[in-house]
């Protein structure tokens, strides 16, 4: 893929934010045959000129962000509470209907939500009046997939549950409530994962090990990933790029490339790269927290 | 087999006490009824005891009994059949609930045994009045619960079954309905045990059989004992009914609300 140039070239690849849907598609253009290169430069996700105005509170939540996420990306929208990155996501699912702009789902304009994109939420989302493999078989069911429990339990063993599948979700600890969640929103085999500060709740500990089996459930599945974290760490662990967002109003103020090699390991936060890109995205995220206290 | 052993052993206490307790208050009793020596103005538990036996075998304490099951059940699921329907539709549609609140919460403070004229003027005695009023007593506690197991639907819920492919008639079924469940479920519990309440009340005034009726000529030829033992099985049937209700809320209804 052209994104993922060499894993040491960083300054190359910072690119500017809000890249238009056509400096992508040339970015794009550079490797393969045309045809090829065609189809790549579809974006799975293409955001243009989202504005979300909630008039009840007179709050401008999200202002004229544009965004493209080619297939099989993993982005991270990073940023402060209140940048407007969980309203982005709530868009980008279908749950929030922007005010101005479209949301293009392959090509497509997006209206309601779509079982493409599968959705795992920061907590309190599995159905508690079902177990932890109707929760998961809950999709499938509804899509009139073959054999969803089959399909649920295959999941569950993905996510190191196959042996609580009988299990209210109330009786399951918070990262095992989560594993469970992100095993639902894969069982329909979506090929968009939208992820809203799923680690949120979690403490340090489950997070990490979390952060670590998300990656390689991801491998297995490569799905395009957005997800959406205010943590700078988890975002520049996970994510291929990673888009911070300031607020009032929420715009993109910054994005960028974050080329480690994959599959990553955890020893890559101690690598000078990754702690110098570190602290560049926390000083953009304070200038801009800055602005918006004055 | 630990776990099962320390809960017989948990239940086995409890059960200890609770007869331990219903001995020393009957032991009491006895007591202050040997004291006090008027069988009128309170019957020994022995007295109570045969008079039980007594009713029981010339068959008139089933047939009240039975009188005023009926009674509760029928005001208790014309009240739930009513109830439920319309607290979820109002949960769920918010010019309905504009116009219907406001009547609702000017009925609910108005006890039931106030509806008794009206109910005996419209329906007469017997039956109709009794169903009447124990389905007005057990109608707003179904109902406000019920109400709010409705307007407790959480975002997160329904926005993962929309994006996992749940239309409105799924969301209704798999989402809406589980997620009131519990909720409608004290309501039943609670509306049960005011439609026990009522249908003594009702049958007080308005009938002319069943344990209020029983309790109520009791009184007036001063069978004290008779007026005890209606008393009683009011309180015990109670108890049973709405402990059986408990049982199969939390093993079949809402089992997702009580793991363990």
């Amino acid at each position: 893929m052209a994104r993922r140039t060499s894993p040491n070239d960083f300054r190359a690849t910072r690119l500017p934010a809000a890249t238009p849907p056509a400096a992508r598609v040339a970015h794009l253009h550079v490797v393969g045959s045309d045809d090829a290169a065609t189809i790549e430069a579809t974006p799975r996700l293409h955001l243009d000129n989202v504005t979300v105005r909630f008039n009840a509170r007179a709050i401008t939540a999200v202002e004229d962000v544009s965004l493209s996420i080619g297939p099989g990306d993993f982005v991270a929208l990073l940023g402060p509470s209140g940048c407007g990155k969980s309203t982005l996501l709530n868009v980008m699912a279908g749950f929030c209907p922007p005010t101005r702009g479209t949301v293009y789902l392959d090509g497509e304009p997006l209206s309601a939500p779509s079982a493409k994109c599968g959705v795992v939420f920061q907590k309190h989302s599995l159905f508690p009046w079902m177990t932890a493999l109707d929760n998961v078989a809950f999709g499938p069911r509804r899509l009139g997939m073959p054999d969803p429990r089959r399909i649920a339990q295959e999941l569950l063993n993905t996510v190191g549950l196959g042996a609580v599948a009988n299990a209210w979700p109330s009786s399951l600890s918070g990262g095992m409530q989560q594993r469970v969640g992100i095993a639902r929103a894969l069982a329909t085999r979506p090929p968009v994962l939208l992820m809203d500060e799923p680690f949120g709740a979690l403490d340090a500990q489950t997070r990490s090990l979390m952060q670590e089996e998300l990656l390689s459930i991801w491998d297995r599945f490569r799905p395009t990933v957005v997800f959406v974290t205010h943590d700078i760490e988890e975002a520049i662990f996970l994510a291929d790029r990673v888009v911070v967002m300031q607020a009032f109003p929420g715009r993109i103020a910054q994005e960028f490339a974050i080329p480690f090699p994959r599959p990553r390991a955890t020893d890559i936060m101690d690598d000078a790269k990754f702690i110098e890109r570190r602290r560049e995205i926390a000083d953009i995220i304070r200038t801009e927290a800055r602005k918006s206290f004055r | 087999m630990k776990g099962i052993l320390r809960r017989y052993a948990s239940t086995g206490s409890a059960l200890l006490l609770g007869t331990a307790g219903l001995a020393i208050f009957t032991g009491l009793w006895a007591l202050a009824a040997a004291k006090l020596n008027n069988e009128v103005l309170l019957p020994s538990p022995l007295a109570v005891l045969s008079t039980y036996a007594e009713l029981l075998t010339d068959g008139s304490l089933l047939g009240d009994v039975r009188a005023s099951i009926f009674r509760v059940f029928a005001g208790f699921f014309i009240a739930s059949g009513i109830a439920v329907p319309l607290a979820l539709i109002l949960a769920y549609s918010r010019v309905l609930r504009g116009l219907v609140m406001p009547l609702i919460a000017l009925i609910r403070p108005i006890p039931p045994i106030a509806w008794i004229p009206l109910a005996i003027l419209w329906m007469g005695l017997g039956d109709p009045p009794s169903y009447f009023i124990t389905s007005i007593a057990a109608f707003f506690p179904i109902f406000l619960n019920a109400f709010a197991g409705g307007t407790s639907l959480q975002h997160e819920h329904v926005n993962a079954a929309r994006s996992l492919g749940a239309g409105p008639g799924a969301l209704l079924v798999t989402v809406m309905l589980p997620s009131a469940l519990p909720m409608i479920v004290t309501g039943l519990r609670i509306g049960l045990g005011q439609a026990w309440m009522a249908v003594v009340t009702a049958e007080l005034i308005a009938a002319q059989s069943g344990l209020g009726y029983m309790i109520q000529i009791s009184r007036l030829s001063l069978e004290t004992p008779r007026v005890l033992v209606g008393m009683t099985v009011i309180g015990l049937l109670g108890a049973v009914m709405i402990g059986a209700l408990g049982v199969l809320e939390r093993r079949v209804i809402v089992p997702w609300n009580h793991p363990h």
